[in-house]
């Protein structure tokens, strides 16, 4: 088994899902039975092989780097009930 | 209109009959309109925006006939809802995007009013297009408008773009957009009777659909028939500014190249795709799909995809990698859900318990495995060593386009299953369903999905049509001259309405 239950809890932690004790058994489950079947890809030989890429990017395609000013505030705060003024409010994060 | 209702036409005989004013786009639109209210059993449209439509229509009204109409006007569509729409409730089918509004349009779908489409509404998906049967929607699934003869099963329409395939098949709008990352367009198409084209990697700017494999994800079309794939590709294709991957190459008009002989087409059957599953009802419609194609003239190459059983396994590293990465925006702090916390909560405890409430448990299981496969000491055993199989994958591709135009192989595996039946106790189960779709996303290919007929269980199955990069006018052309012959009539029996 690949994946013990500390390490569904550290990549719980470093997905920021909150995991509760009765689904850590089914996520570990299901999580090895991803990774046996993926370890298949340890049977291909790569040496020398590159990373897949789509190609070189045109530079001279991409757009100027230049700022654009967005002042809907309006629009996007109708997205949250958590605002104050202008700002998205969160529990506190500095004592 | 008599025997064939007005809803049966599709995108382009609409246009025709408005073009000629035989009907207008609002009794078009209220046709449809009046379907979507007696379809609430298949649960494919979440979001109505029939109030847009109607204006939409009223205006279409008075510009068909002048110099301003352009190439969709008046004709109703459905929209999936991983497309952002200004001011239209877009959750991607997630509790985590709780009656989100987008002060954006997505470039595609801008696209299409542009070109004067008119928007039924939001369909139905998988949570955040992961899933292969629309059942991890927090709507609850779509069904499918097709049962099998031999039992009154629920059965999925495909997914992830499920509402669209159904909304089509059932005659909720004309066509419908979709997406695919690893066959969310093609396979619900196979499961449907539907036409579902995945473009090119780039056809289509990806700007403000809510992302999830960003190096997978293409919209496309879902329609009735090829005609109208075509037609909506062309509106939905070109560069964006705001989407550095899509390209910059011209928009073919996909429409003209509809008819063309295909005598000398040379057509690749790959051994790795067509005897996996033996004497299956899906090797049996490919057959006939072949036999169509050699009485064209069209020749039959056997050809060899070498790698194609690692592409599953590659796919289930990247894609869930990607995701992790693109589904880390879901906080609760600026938009959407946000979890109710405890007094002495911490800001870390907002991210975990909204993320933990918000998200369903097949998104949480890709997060988590997208996360294990980057994280430190696992980079290069996973993620690492998967893009350099993709580069294999594309190889593969590469060496066989050099002996044949084009690649034929079955869409799915079986024709729709019912609700419930898969995945339940195993992910992989569920997984194993986009086992010939998911190598093209792999390559950047496009692929085409078109139905050739009906299985013993009286449900429609498709084959697909795969190309080499910017071949979408080579496919649409082959799957045309397919559908001529095969005449398929997508007709399931209403029970729904």
């Amino acid at each position: 088994m690949d994946i013990d239950t500390e390490t569904v809890l550290k990549i719980a932690r470093l997905s920021r899902i909150k995991i509760n004790e009765g689904e850590s058994a089914d996520i570990q489950k299901d999580l090895n039975r991803i990774v046996e079947f993926v370890k298949k890809l340890g049977e291909i030989d790569i040496d020398g092989i590159d990373e897949f890429n789509f190609g070189k990017t045109n530079i001279e395609d991409m757009r100027k780097d230049s700022v654009t000013i967005y002042d809907n505030t309006d629009d996007i705060l109708k997205n949250t009930k958590n605002k104050n003024q202008d700002f998205f409010t969160v529990p506190k994060i500095v004592e | 209109m008599n025997e064939v209702k007005l809803t049966q036409l599709g995108i382009k005989d609409s246009r025709d009959l408005l073009n000629k004013k035989e009907i207008s786009a609002t009794e078009l639109t209220n046709a449809y309109i009046q379907n979507i209210e007696e379809s609430s059993k298949l649960n494919a449209f979440i979001e109505k925006t029939f109030d847009k439509a109607l204006i939409q229509a009223s205006k279409a009204d008075k510009i068909i006939g002048t110099d301003s109409q352009k190439s969709l006007c008046g004709i109703p569509l459905g929209i999936k809802d991983l497309f952002c729409c200004k001011n239209v409730k877009t959750q991607a089918a997630s509790d985590i995007l709780e009656n989100f509004i987008p002060p954006y349009e997505s470039t595609v779908t801008q696209k299409l009013w542009n070109e004067q489409a008119i928007m039924l509404g939001k369909l139905n998906m998988d949570e955040f297009a992961m899933g292969s049967s629309n059942e991890t929607s927090t709507y609850g699934p779509v069904i499918n408008p097709w049962k099998s003869t031999d039992s009154h099963d629920s059965l999925t329409p495909g997914g992830s773009s499920g509402g669209s395939s159904a909304a089509v098949a059932a005659n909720l709008c004309t066509g419908a957009t979709g997406t695919d990352t690893g066959g969310s367009i093609r396979q619900p198409a196979s499961f449907t009777g539907t036409v579902g084209l995945k473009p090119t990697y780039g056809r289509c700017s990806r700007w403000g659909i809510i992302a999830f494999a960003s190096s997978f994800d293409q919209a496309g079309p879902i329609t009735k028939n090829v005609t109208d794939s075509a037609i909506m590709l062309k509106a939905m294709s070109g560069f964006d500014p705001l989407d550095s991957t899509s390209a910059k190459i011209d928009v073919p008009d996909y429409e003209q190249e509809l008819g063309k002989d295909i005598k000398g087409l040379r057509v690749g059957l790959a051994k790795e795709y067509s005897l996996r599953n033996g004497d299956s009802e899906a090797i049996r419609k490919l057959e006939e799909a072949i036999k169509i194609l050699k009485n064209m003239g069209a020749e039959i190459v056997e050809v060899s995809l070498p790698h194609t059983e690692f592409a599953l396994p590659t796919y289930y590293v990247l894609a869930p990698a990607e995701a992790s990465s693109n589904l880390a925006r879901y906080d609760g702090v600026r938009y959407g859900y946000r979890a109710k916390l405890d007094t002495n909560d911490s800001i870390l405890e907002l991210y975990e318990k909204t993320r933990s409430e918000g998200f369903g448990t097949e998104v949480k299981r890709r997060i988590l495995i997208g996360t294990y496969v980057l994280s430190s000491g696992y980079y290069d055993a996973y993620y690492k060593r998967a893009q350099k199989v993709r580069s294999l994958i594309k190889n593969d591709f590469d060496e066989v386009f050099k002996k044949v135009d084009i690649i034929l192989t079955p869409t799915t595996p079986t024709s729709a299953f019912p609700l419930g039946s898969k995945g339940t106790q195993d992910p992989v189960e569920m997984y194993m369903n986009d086992i010939f779709t998911v190598p093209a996303n792999l390559a950047g290919l496009p692929a085409l999905s078109l139905p050739v007929g009906l299985d013993e269980l009286g449900l429609p199955l498709g084959v697909q049509l795969i190309g080499n990069n910017w071949q979408e006018p080579l496919l649409l052309n082959t799957a045309f001259n397919l559908e001529n012959t095969l005449a398929f009539e997508n007709n399931p029996k209403n029970w729904w309405a």
